[in-house]
């Protein structure tokens, strides 16, 4: 329907009956854009646009008929490759958000454009956009900003389980542009941190989705004790990931090859405690990557999320913890919590 | 308001003296071949050409008649010398680029002579500067003998059509192809860069075109770095005329209208790429 003549013959190939017959290739965007330049100008004087395929010298053929009689070719080559396909269902997301792309425009245009990442953190009744920084960021030279709205702003509002999600903004951006340009409104589904966030628009002519994965918020929230919720990194959440009949701890710390399987001694506790908030965030940031190479929490993730949250709940006591007394020798060196405050870059795992 | 020349210091007339009303007249028309720092101005009865060169394959003048100065001597045949064009042309805009309408920048010029340098007086707002430009031995200009009856392909075209075309060349390419026909594809730009080819086609029959005289199919190269700085002269221009001889070397003529309607020309002459003999389409 977005076409007016769509065309496809699918060319057999003998050797490769079992393949699909379809054509996926990649181009270079910097390629394409140029044909398409000055959208506002080609609304002027396009008055069709021709795309052809040749497939076997490799060639995407664009040709632009504009006024004045004049024909504009592009043939533009391209590579085969496989697509790739990111594993995520939307469907079973607890978090859905609708809104106008209007509004998610207006509230990215305070944020600076050199902002990397941002963090949505949804509650049944709020909804905070809010910038991400580093843990070693000098706070008396940064902006910070933060953006609170209420449900009734979207036009549709779902929030299944509380969270904090940290994204890619420059990537969303583009997204943003395109929405505002059709007109159709932006879908919003997530989950808890860690787990991929996807943005999508569809309309009766396109579909476009951007999936985008989370930081883990694991060590953000050890620091800052009054934003967590507790109910997230309730012990009684990450458990029952963990197959029966272990300790968590020990487990846990057997794991981490710097740690003591053993119930710690008062200064390793010490350097344990002061090392692990860090060493949590730093490791599933490490492994991570950037965020867009970390898909949906894997399992060998979730000990260290739990240890994490395990002993946080120690810490903070905000929660009992099941497997509660193997943590006592560790939950002793709370006396140090203070020194939590002021955590330095450790060299870690 | 245009200055009475100051008295000369011995009695020697200028070999060259100038007053424009409107410096802006000079100065866009300069910016529109100004693609290197250093220019041969030659002056006659009937105007002042401005030459700028490159790599001994491209050459551009600026015309500027006679008729578009308020004043305008020479004393001997012809005057000619190198000149600085960087420094020129920020001297005639010594007082800013920007065009308000009202007021002017008016411009007297005087050149005594070999070994003198060029003088140049500014006023705008009763704010006077003095410039003085020193002269260099002028070099040897290349000479593209291009005249009508050695033109194979001729073609005017309005300038808006090639504007946008020209601004957004793919520079990824090394060469600018042109196609020149009686027959399809009639006339074509092409490029072929890093990402595929590129052809922009303008029928014989198109209303941006004023004149049609292809005799014979011609594919010329030309490097693109070379032409590029005539994207300028065709921003300023309202016509193009483009010209190709036996050998392929390139004529393209901008008729240009300043702010009080009067013409002016600029033209790039450029040899074709040598490392292509037969282009292929």
């Amino acid at each position: 329907m977005f076409f007016q003549h769509y065309c496809w013959t699918a060319v057999s190939d003998p050797c490769h009956k079992e393949k699909e017959l379809s054509l996926p290739c990649k181009l270079i965007v910097k390629a394409v854009l140029p044909v398409f330049r000055c959208a506002n100008v080609l609304g002027r004087n396009v008055e069709k646009c021709s795309i052809s395929t040749s497939p076997s010298d490799h060639h995407i053929t664009f040709q632009l008929l504009c006024k004045h009689g004049v024909v504009k070719t592009y043939n533009l080559t391209f590579q085969e490759c496989d697509p790739l396909q990111a594993v995520f269902a939307k469907h079973m997301c607890p978090n859905i958000l609708k809104v106008h792309s209007r509004l998610l425009a207006d509230v990215m245009i305070h944020f600076p454009t050199s902002q990397e990442e941002i963090t949505l953190s949804v509650t049944p009744v709020k909804v905070c956009f809010k910038s991400y920084t580093e843990e070693d960021t000098d706070f008396s030279r940064t902006m910070v900003t933060e953006i609170h709205l209420s449900p009734e702003e979207f036009d549709y509002f779902q929030v299944g389980v509380d969270s904090e999600v940290t994204f890619c903004l420059k990537e969303l951006r583009g997204l943003l542009a395109f929405s505002e340009a059709t007109g159709v409104p932006v879908s919003i589904h997530f989950d808890r941190c860690g787990k991929p966030i996807a943005f999508s628009i569809e309309d009766v002519l396109l579909e476009a989705s951007l999936i985008l994965a989370t930081l883990c918020e694991a060590q953000k929230e050890a620091d800052s004790q009054e934003r967590c919720c507790p109910q997230q990194w309730g012990s009684s959440e990450t458990l029952p990931d963990k197959p029966s009949g272990d300790e968590p701890n020990s487990t846990d710390i057997s794991k981490n090859p710097q740690r003591d399987g053993n119930a710690p001694t008062s200064p390793v506790a010490k350097q344990e405690v002061k090392s692990i908030p860090r060493v949590t965030g730093r490791d599933v940031t490490g492994r991570a990557g950037t965020p867009t190479a970390e898909a949906a929490g894997e399992a060998t993730e979730a000990p260290y999320q739990k240890f994490h949250s395990l002993f946080f709940g120690a810490v903070s006591h905000k929660e009992k913890d099941a497997t509660g007394h193997t943590f006592q020798s560790l939950a002793t060196a709370s006396d140090t919590e203070e020194d939590l405050g002021p955590l330095q870059s450790s060299p870690v795992l | 308001m245009p200055f009475s020349a100051p008295p000369p210091a011995s009695g020697e007339p200028y070999v060259l003296s100038a007053s424009l009303d409107n410096a802006r007249h000079l100065s866009s028309l300069l910016r529109a071949v100004h693609f290197q720092d250093h220019a041969t101005c030659f002056a006659t009865a009937s105007g002042l050409r401005v030459t700028v060169e490159d790599a001994k394959c491209i050459q551009a003048n600026a015309f500027i008649q006679a008729e578009i100065f308020q004043e305008f001597a020479v004393q001997e045949e012809s005057v000619m010398f190198r000149i600085n064009l960087s420094v020129l042309l920020d001297c005639l805009t010594i007082f800013g680029t920007s065009s308000l309408p009202g007021t002017s920048t008016a411009l007297r010029m005087c050149y005594r002579g070999y070994g003198y340098p060029l003088m140049l007086f500014l006023e705008e707002g009763g704010v006077v500067t003095v410039c003085k430009i020193n002269t260099q031995e002028p070099e040897e200009l290349l000479d593209f003998d291009f005249c009508s009856t050695k033109v194979v392909n001729k073609i005017i075209l309005q300038s808006e059509g090639l504007r946008e075309a020209f601004a957004e060349l793919d520079m990824t390419s090394e060469v600018l192809q042109i196609t020149m026909s009686p027959d399809k594809p009639y006339f074509r730009l092409s490029t072929f860069g890093n990402a595929g080819s590129a052809h922009l086609d303008y029928p014989r029959d198109s209303d941006l075109m004023e004149a049609f005289h292809c005799n014979q199919t011609q594919t010329n190269r030309y490097k693109i770095s070379l032409l590029k700085p005539s994207t300028k002269a065709l921003a300023l221009s309202c016509k193009v005329s483009i010209r190709t001889d036996a050998q392929g070397f390139l004529s393209l003529q901008y008729m240009i209208r300043n702010e009080d309607g009067q013409i002016c020309f600029v033209e790039y002459y450029c040899c074709p790429d040598e490392n292509i003999t037969e282009a292929e389409l």
